[in-house]
């Protein structure tokens, strides 16, 4: 294999690894077989997120008018498809307001996605050979 | 069997009241701040010493520093 050769499949693995960690907390590093870490950031990510629902937070949508909803949306969907399927299965999206917990609840679901963003980057640069 | 019909069988998410999670402020603080330290240590530090250095600076830093801003706010009113 050529030099340039290897180099365009080292990118096209990082780009996958990326996406992968997008999709599932710990499943980019799985991929670059950093396998322990992955199963950490996978129980840490997730347990966040989990109990962001638990205590009735959030999923975060844009509103017209409001734009740091843009940034917590942001936020909140680099949690992947954890979000996604949360959105579909929960009954209230848009979490319990009257609830005590209710503020916890978004700081957790937000915090899971900001997580798995740093995870995205964490893989980017494993990938790139700038971290072990 | 449709998506539609997936979402309707969903039974929902329980909330932490109904599964009886304790609802405490100060224990809430310490599991995110246990969970935000534990995420950060892995992924900052290498080795397991420096790790555990690093867990608890920022565990630490979450909770007494939560702890401190709540005694300077003590005399103001809500």
């Amino acid at each position: 294999m050529s030099a340039e050769a290897s180099v365009e499949a080292a990118d096209s693995r990082t780009w996958m690894g990326v996406v992968l960690a997008w999709v599932f907390p710990g499943l980019g590093h799985f991929y670059l077989g950093r396998r322990r870490r992955a199963l950490f950031y996978a129980v840490v990510v997730t347990v966040t997120f989990l109990f962001g629902l638990l205590f009735e937070g959030r999923l975060d949508w844009p509103e017209p008018g409001a734009p740091l909803t843009y940034l917590a949306t942001f936020a909140s969907l680099g949690s992947g498809l954890l979000n996604i399927v949360a959105r579909l299965l929960v009954e209230n999206p848009r979490g319990t307001v009257l609830s005590v917990t209710y503020e916890y609840g978004c700081t957790f679901l937000r915090t899971a996605g900001l997580m798995n963003l740093l995870l995205m980057l964490d893989v980017f640069d494993i990938g790139r050979g700038r971290k072990s | 069997m449709s998506l539609l019909s997936v979402v309707e069988m969903a039974p929902g998410f329980p909330s932490a009241l109904a599964i009886g999670f304790p609802v405490d402020h100060f224990l809430i603080m310490v599991f995110y701040a246990l969970l935000v330290s534990s995420f950060f240590a892995v992924l900052w530090a290498s080795d397991r010493p420096s790790r555990t250095r690093l867990f608890t600076k920022i565990f630490g830093a979450l909770v007494l520093g939560a702890l401190a801003v709540a005694w300077l706010m003590y005399p103001f009113p809500s």
